[in-house]
Protein backbone atom coordinates (compact mmCIF):
# COMPACT_ATOMS: atom_id res chain seq x y z
CA UNK A 1 0.00 0.00 0.00
CA UNK A 2 1.44 3.40 -0.93
CA UNK A 3 1.28 6.51 1.28
CA UNK A 4 -1.61 8.06 -0.63
CA UNK A 5 -3.76 4.99 -0.05
CA UNK A 6 -2.67 4.77 3.56
CA UNK A 7 -3.50 8.46 4.11
CA UNK A 8 -7.01 8.02 2.66
CA UNK A 9 -7.67 4.95 4.78
CA UNK A 10 -6.60 6.80 7.94
CA UNK A 11 -9.17 9.51 7.18
CA UNK A 12 -11.89 6.94 6.51
CA UNK A 13 -11.12 4.96 9.66
CA UNK A 14 -10.65 7.96 11.96
CA UNK A 15 -13.99 9.45 10.94
CA UNK A 16 -15.86 6.26 10.00
CA UNK A 17 -16.54 8.01 6.70
CA UNK A 18 -17.09 6.38 3.32
CA UNK A 19 -17.44 9.54 1.20
CA UNK A 20 -14.85 11.42 -0.85
CA UNK A 21 -12.17 12.16 1.72
CA UNK A 22 -10.13 14.27 -0.72
CA UNK A 23 -12.66 17.09 -0.37
CA UNK A 24 -12.83 16.98 3.43
CA UNK A 25 -12.11 20.05 5.51
CA UNK A 26 -12.25 20.44 9.29
CA UNK A 27 -15.83 20.39 10.60
CA UNK A 28 -17.27 19.55 7.16
CA UNK A 29 -18.63 16.36 8.73
CA UNK A 30 -19.69 15.91 12.37
CA UNK A 31 -16.98 13.30 12.92
CA UNK A 32 -14.18 15.77 12.13
CA UNK A 33 -14.56 17.80 15.30
CA UNK A 34 -11.85 18.59 17.85
CA UNK A 35 -11.92 15.04 19.22
CA UNK A 36 -11.91 13.48 15.75
CA UNK A 37 -9.02 15.77 14.84
CA UNK A 38 -6.92 14.39 17.72
CA UNK A 39 -7.80 10.84 16.71
CA UNK A 40 -6.69 11.57 13.14
CA UNK A 41 -3.44 13.21 14.30
CA UNK A 42 -2.64 10.24 16.57
CA UNK A 43 -3.42 7.79 13.75
CA UNK A 44 -1.15 9.69 11.33
CA UNK A 45 1.69 9.82 13.86
CA UNK A 46 1.42 6.11 14.63
CA UNK A 47 1.05 5.07 11.02
CA UNK A 48 3.83 7.23 9.55
CA UNK A 49 6.13 7.09 12.59
CA UNK A 50 6.29 10.87 13.02
CA UNK A 51 5.58 13.43 15.76
CA UNK A 52 3.63 16.44 14.56
CA UNK A 53 4.43 19.93 15.84
CA UNK A 54 1.64 21.88 17.54
CA UNK A 55 1.61 24.49 14.76
CA UNK A 56 1.16 21.78 12.15
CA UNK A 57 -1.70 20.17 14.09
CA UNK A 58 -3.47 23.53 14.23
CA UNK A 59 -2.74 24.15 10.55
CA UNK A 60 -4.04 20.72 9.49
CA UNK A 61 -7.48 21.91 8.41
CA UNK A 62 -8.15 19.84 5.30
CA UNK A 63 -7.22 16.63 3.52
CA UNK A 64 -5.23 18.60 0.94
CA UNK A 65 -3.46 20.78 3.49
CA UNK A 66 -2.48 17.64 5.36
CA UNK A 67 -0.54 16.37 2.36
CA UNK A 68 1.57 19.53 2.30
CA UNK A 69 2.15 19.34 6.05
CA UNK A 70 3.13 15.68 6.02
CA UNK A 71 5.63 16.30 3.22
CA UNK A 72 7.59 18.41 5.74
CA UNK A 73 8.03 15.20 7.71
CA UNK A 74 9.35 13.39 4.63
CA UNK A 75 6.10 11.53 4.08
CA UNK A 76 5.98 11.44 0.30
CA UNK A 77 2.75 11.09 -1.67
CA UNK A 78 2.50 9.46 -5.06
CA UNK A 79 0.84 11.59 -7.76
CA UNK B 1 7.84 15.81 44.61
CA UNK B 2 7.80 12.60 46.70
CA UNK B 3 6.27 9.75 44.75
CA UNK B 4 3.84 8.11 44.99
CA UNK B 5 1.46 10.98 45.79
CA UNK B 6 -1.52 10.86 48.16
CA UNK B 7 -4.58 13.09 48.23
CA UNK B 8 -7.18 13.60 50.95
CA UNK B 9 -10.59 15.01 50.03
CA UNK B 10 -9.26 18.58 49.95
CA UNK B 11 -6.46 17.52 47.64
CA UNK B 12 -8.86 15.60 45.42
CA UNK B 13 -11.08 18.68 45.10
CA UNK B 14 -8.02 20.74 44.19
CA UNK B 15 -7.29 18.36 41.31
CA UNK B 16 -10.74 17.63 39.90
CA UNK B 17 -13.98 19.58 39.59
CA UNK B 18 -16.48 16.96 40.78
CA UNK B 19 -18.30 18.02 43.92
CA UNK B 20 -20.88 16.66 46.37
CA UNK B 21 -23.32 15.06 45.65
CA UNK B 22 -21.41 13.72 42.65
CA UNK B 23 -17.95 13.23 44.12
CA UNK B 24 -17.41 9.51 44.63
CA UNK B 25 -13.86 9.04 45.84
CA UNK B 26 -12.77 9.78 49.42
CA UNK B 27 -9.04 9.26 49.28
CA UNK B 28 -6.54 8.79 46.46
CA UNK B 29 -3.10 7.24 46.93
CA UNK B 30 -0.30 5.41 45.15
CA UNK B 31 -0.42 8.09 42.47
CA UNK B 32 2.30 8.30 39.86
CA UNK B 33 1.23 11.25 37.67
CA UNK B 34 1.00 10.13 34.08
CA UNK B 35 0.87 6.46 35.07
CA UNK B 36 -1.60 5.35 37.74
CA UNK B 37 -3.77 6.14 40.75
CA UNK B 38 -5.61 4.19 43.43
CA UNK B 39 -8.71 5.33 45.28
CA UNK B 40 -10.99 4.49 48.19
CA UNK B 41 -14.69 5.16 48.45
CA UNK B 42 -16.57 4.29 51.65
CA UNK B 43 -20.30 3.87 51.17
CA UNK B 44 -22.50 4.41 54.23
CA UNK B 45 -26.27 4.33 54.38
CA UNK B 46 -26.17 8.13 54.65
CA UNK B 47 -25.45 8.32 50.90
CA UNK B 48 -28.29 10.21 49.20
CA UNK B 49 -29.10 7.43 46.73
CA UNK B 50 -29.53 4.44 49.07
CA UNK B 51 -33.10 5.22 50.15
CA UNK B 52 -34.10 5.43 46.47
CA UNK B 53 -32.00 2.51 45.14
CA UNK B 54 -33.75 0.56 46.64
CA UNK B 55 -35.78 1.07 49.80
CA UNK B 56 -35.98 -2.68 50.40
CA UNK B 57 -32.51 -3.57 49.05
CA UNK B 58 -30.07 -0.65 49.20
CA UNK B 59 -27.10 -0.97 46.82
CA UNK B 60 -24.87 1.40 44.86
CA UNK B 61 -26.25 2.26 41.37
CA UNK B 62 -24.03 1.20 38.48
CA UNK B 63 -23.47 4.74 37.21
CA UNK B 64 -22.09 5.73 40.60
CA UNK B 65 -19.70 2.77 40.58
CA UNK B 66 -18.50 3.90 37.14
CA UNK B 67 -18.08 7.46 38.49
CA UNK B 68 -15.93 6.12 41.34
CA UNK B 69 -13.75 4.37 38.79
CA UNK B 70 -13.36 7.34 36.48
CA UNK B 71 -12.87 9.87 39.28
CA UNK B 72 -9.92 7.77 40.44
CA UNK B 73 -8.74 7.35 36.86
CA UNK B 74 -8.65 11.11 36.16
CA UNK B 75 -6.41 11.60 39.20
CA UNK B 76 -3.72 9.72 37.27
CA UNK B 77 -3.28 12.80 35.06
CA UNK B 78 -5.02 15.68 36.91
CA UNK B 79 -2.37 15.15 39.61
CA UNK B 80 0.10 16.70 37.16
CA UNK B 81 0.73 20.32 38.20
CA UNK B 82 -0.16 21.71 34.77
CA UNK B 83 -3.54 19.90 34.68
CA UNK B 84 -4.77 20.40 38.25
CA UNK B 85 -8.30 21.76 38.52
CA UNK B 86 -9.21 21.25 34.89
CA UNK B 87 -12.64 19.93 33.88
CA UNK B 88 -12.95 16.58 32.11
CA UNK B 89 -15.51 15.01 29.77
CA UNK B 90 -16.22 11.40 28.92
CA UNK B 91 -15.48 10.45 25.32
CA UNK B 92 -16.20 6.77 25.72
CA UNK B 93 -16.76 4.03 28.28
CA UNK B 94 -16.23 0.44 27.15
CA UNK B 95 -16.16 -3.05 28.59
CA UNK B 96 -18.06 -2.11 31.75
CA UNK B 97 -18.47 -5.14 33.99
CA UNK B 98 -20.27 -5.42 37.31
CA UNK B 99 -19.35 -8.43 39.39
CA UNK B 100 -21.18 -7.85 42.68
CA UNK B 101 -23.52 -5.53 44.51
CA UNK B 102 -21.97 -2.74 46.57
CA UNK B 103 -23.83 -2.43 49.86
CA UNK B 104 -23.99 0.10 52.71
CA UNK B 105 -20.84 -0.43 54.78
CA UNK B 106 -18.73 -1.56 51.81
CA UNK B 107 -15.44 0.14 50.96
CA UNK B 108 -14.56 0.20 47.30
CA UNK B 109 -10.85 -0.03 46.43
CA UNK B 110 -10.11 1.25 42.93
CA UNK B 111 -6.97 0.82 40.85
CA UNK B 112 -6.68 2.93 37.71
CA UNK B 113 -4.06 2.83 34.97
CA UNK B 114 -3.39 5.56 32.44
CA UNK B 115 -2.37 4.02 29.13
CA UNK B 116 -1.82 7.28 27.28
CA UNK B 117 -2.34 11.01 27.60
CA UNK B 118 -1.98 12.75 24.29
CA UNK B 119 -3.02 16.34 23.56
CA UNK B 120 -5.87 16.35 26.06
CA UNK B 121 -7.16 12.83 25.46
CA UNK B 122 -6.59 10.26 28.20
CA UNK B 123 -7.02 6.54 27.63
CA UNK B 124 -6.98 3.94 30.36
CA UNK B 125 -8.84 1.55 32.60
CA UNK B 126 -9.88 0.99 36.19
CA UNK B 127 -10.86 -2.00 38.29
CA UNK B 128 -12.44 -2.05 41.74
CA UNK B 129 -12.71 -4.50 44.62
CA UNK B 130 -14.58 -4.94 47.89
CA UNK B 131 -12.00 -6.70 50.00
CA UNK B 132 -10.52 -9.22 47.59
CA UNK B 133 -13.72 -9.62 45.58
CA UNK B 134 -13.81 -7.94 42.14
CA UNK B 135 -16.61 -5.35 41.98
CA UNK B 136 -16.57 -3.51 38.65
CA UNK B 137 -14.22 -2.52 35.86
CA UNK B 138 -14.22 -0.36 32.75
CA UNK B 139 -12.09 1.17 30.00
CA UNK B 140 -12.21 4.93 29.57
CA UNK B 141 -11.41 7.65 27.10
CA UNK B 142 -11.62 11.06 28.76
CA UNK B 143 -10.98 14.52 27.33
CA UNK B 144 -9.56 17.62 28.98
CA UNK B 145 -11.30 20.27 26.84
CA UNK B 146 -8.96 23.09 27.90
CA UNK B 147 -6.02 21.13 26.50
CA UNK B 148 -7.86 19.71 23.51
CA UNK B 149 -8.91 23.19 22.42
CA UNK B 150 -5.29 24.28 22.11
CA UNK B 151 -4.90 21.92 19.16
CA UNK B 152 -8.06 22.74 17.21
CA UNK B 153 -7.45 23.69 13.57
CA UNK B 154 -7.82 27.38 12.85
CA UNK B 155 -9.24 26.74 9.37
CA UNK B 156 -12.23 24.68 8.32
CA UNK B 157 -15.91 25.56 8.15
Amino acid sequence: MNNTEKYKILFKESFQYDGDVEQLIYQAIPEWDSVGHMQLMAALEDSFGIELDVDDIIDFSSFKKGIAILSKYKVMFEP
Amino acid sequence: MNLPLEFDIIGIKACQRNRHPLLFVDRVFDVIPGEKASGLKCFTYNEWFFPAHFDDEPNVPGFIQVESLVQTFIMSFLSNDDLRGKKTNFLSIDNVKFKRKILPGDTLMIRATLKSFRRGIATGCAVSFVGDAPACSADFVVAVPDVLDQFKPKGGL
